[in-house]
């Protein structure tokens, strides 16, 4: 009886400001039978910082990576600056401004640290061919001391870094770039209380900055309260909120989930 | 444990005991950690052993003479070893080289002779065959998604029966790669006493100095080629790329490393060091031979070179360099062990063991080197 009082699933339509970096509209993916997004509209303002949120399988990462270029939607329009944004490859992506962190790292176990760092943006010895390796290590160092990472030793390959240490390093590879739109895919997993810390202070102090406009996928709450500006929630594909991390709470957020596991159960009950 | 412990010292002697004598030892050993944790280390080491073996057991060994007896097992080898270097680093293997090793000579002959095209231009049309070859192979495995071993295999036999029948399986007459022989007057010393005999001397052209046919030749081909990959493998992003790819397929591609690019790129390599190789000895024996036996087993020593020297078939790791003293080993066994006067019929006996124990070692070697920085 209780059951029949849970609203409709609500669906955020396309929405937009002034500043807005990246626009995306009616974006849709399948992959065969499985619909990772239906209907997906999103805004992001410049120096904002959004936080993506969603049960597992919910479609975040497909987001990401066609934002990122990795794969093309099937419907949808994205705009970058208010320009069409339609890229072909990472590489395009990238030249457009939008870097990304992904869950899975895209890290090359085998390479050292200012390898991974560099990696397809490698300096060279112009006109030559060679890697200016020892140029690479000073920046990578650099970079690595600017952002407060501590690494001690960059000439040795990922493999052997802790799971924090390497997602240090792959995002700051990210940031390492002049990018005006990161793309964070669950940053803090695999990492400890103390690693999770020095990654959101990066993020903090970039917010600070200003100068780079952030999606950040994180799981859990009281981290995106902390550290966005703005809180989506895809849920079956669509985004089903779109709030000020301000207007909205732990409480709330959790009763959106909540009523979606009963809405699952109470069809699953009708079928 | 209990019997052992009741021979031991103090538990509390024990443990200060070793503590201090590694600390001293610290120095030379983490030289030797650091030499033998190099990819190349125990290879090293395992060919130096081979070698003093021989040199103490054979007078013969350690001469000029043998040493050019030595090189046609080794150089060959060290330059396939190269090419498939490149390709095992992505994870992936190429058994066509045994086929591009008959395909480019025959078509260099047949250029030469049919068509009419110099010596020069002949090579470097077989050679660009066997890179069309090779991005054949290329596009199947990156592309169309068949795995590399399939794809090759494929390719292997394709190839070979192709030049079986385009050659009628005949063996043919090297083209720029005959001997002229001249005599010539020598004058001797022979106890106080000058005399002069008559002695052939042989002529080759240059051509067949250069590819293959001069003493040096092939040795001078291999470090060259070795060293220039070494180079490509090491200081350029081709290389850089080719681990980035070999170690961690989609993460590459994720990070806008062309991981089609870089895989046909390398199976062209490849193939193209087996027909260079095929050429080389096609000019060094002065005979065009398509034979599909000799193909295949210098396919599988040109893999057991790399595979000796340290190169993974797993990928994302792996030596140039290394699949040269590779070759440089299987060449000291097979000399040796015939220097020594062991029945032919052990040699791939002893390299079969040779092989699973130097891959025993590898293997130990990376674990130790994993146990030693996991600290």
């Amino acid at each position: 009886m209780a059951d029949a009082v849970i609203p409709e699933q609500s669906v955020v339509g396309p929405t937009s400001a002034d500043d807005d970096v990246l626009r995306v509209e009616h974006i849709a993916k399948r992959f065969g039978p499985v619909t990772a997004l239906r209907d997906v509209n999103l805004h992001l303002r410049k120096g904002e910082v959004l936080g993506l949120l969603g049960d597992n399988g919910a479609g975040k990462s497909t987001l990401i990576k066609i934002l990122s270029g990795f794969q093309k939607q099937d419907t949808g329009k994205m705009f970058m600056h208010g320009q069409p944004y339609a890229p072909r490859s990472v590489d395009e992506a990238r030249a457009t401004g939008i870097e990304t962190v992904y869950q899975d790292l895209a890290l090359i176990d085998e390479l050292s640290v200012y390898h991974n760092l560099f990696l397809r943006r490698e300096k060279v010895h112009r006109p030559l061919p060679f890697l200016a390796n020892r140029e690479m290590k000073q920046r990578a160092r650099e970079a690595l001391d600017e952002i407060g990472i501590n690494i001690p030793r960059i000439d040795v390959a990922v493999a052997r870094l802790s799971g924090g240490q390497r997602q240090a390093i792959a995002v700051a590879r990210s940031i390492n770039s002049d990018a005006d739109v990161l793309l964070l895919d669950e940053p803090l997993a695999a990492m400890g209380a103390k690693e999770g810390a020095m990654i959101l202070d990066l993020v903090a102090r970039l917010k600070a900055e200003g100068r780079v406009s952030i999606i950040m996928i994180l799981h859990n709450y009281v981290h995106v309260l902390e550290a966005c500006d703005r809180v989506s929630m895809i849920q079956d594909g669509v985004i089903a909120l779109d709030k000020p991390t301000a207007e909205t709470s732990v409480e709330e957020l959790t009763e959106i989930v909540v009523e979606e596991y009963r809405r699952a159960r109470q069809q699953a009950q009708a079928s | 444990m209990a019997v052992a412990s009741d021979s031991t010292p103090p538990a509390s002697a024990s443990p200060k005991g070793p503590a201090k004598s590694w600390a001293q030892r610290g120095g030379a050993l983490s030289l030797a950690q650091r030499f033998l944790t190099l990819r190349e280390g125990s290879i090293i080491v395992v060919t130096l052993l081979v070698a003093i073996y021989f040199a103490l057991n054979t007078s013969s060994f350690l001469t000029t003479a043998n040493f050019k007896t030595l090189l046609p097992y080794f150089a060959p080898f060290a330059i396939l070893g190269a090419g498939e270097v490149f390709v095992m680093i992505l994870g992936e293997i190429d058994l066509s080289i045994g086929a591009m090793y008959l395909f480019a000579p025959y078509l260099f002959y047949k250029f030469n002779t049919s068509v009419g095209l110099p010596l020069v231009p002949s090579v470097l049309v077989a050679l660009i065959a066997c890179m069309a070859v090779g991005a054949f192979n290329g596009f199947f495995v990156a592309i169309v998604g068949i795995s590399s071993f399939v794809t090759t295999l494929g390719t292997l036999f394709t190839f070979e029966g192709l030049t079986l029948i385009i050659s009628h399986g005949e063996p043919k007459e090297t083209p720029g790669a005959q001997v002229h022989a001249t005599t010539r007057e020598v004058s001797h010393v022979v106890n106080g006493h000058h005399i002069t005999l008559p002695e052939q001397v042989n002529h080759i052209s240059t051509f067949a100095k250069i590819f293959g046919g001069g003493v040096y030749s092939e040795l001078i081909w291999a470090v060259a080629i070795v060293i220039v990959l070494q180079i490509v493998l090491t200081f350029t992003r081709w290389g850089l790329y080719t681990v980035a790819v070999g170690s961690n397929k989609l993460g590459a591609a994720e990070a806008g490393i062309g991981v089609r690019l870089v895989t046909v790129r390398n199976f062209i390599l490849c193939a193209t060091t087996g027909g260079l190789v095929g050429i080389l000895e096609a000019v060094r024996s002065g005979t065009v031979q398509p034979d599909t036996a000799g193909g295949n087993e210098i396919l599988f020593f040109g893999i057991a070179a790399a595979v000796i020297g340290g190169t993974l078939l797993a990928g994302g790791s792996g030596t140039v360099v290394g699949a040269l003293i590779g070759a440089l080993f299987l060449g000291i066994l097979h000399d040796g062990l015939t220097l020594q006067g062991t029945n032919a019929n052990y040699l791939l006996l002893y390299l079969g063991l040779a092989i699973i124990v130097a891959m025993t070692l590898d293997v130990l070697v990376k674990r130790a080197r994993r146990g030693y920085h996991s600290g």
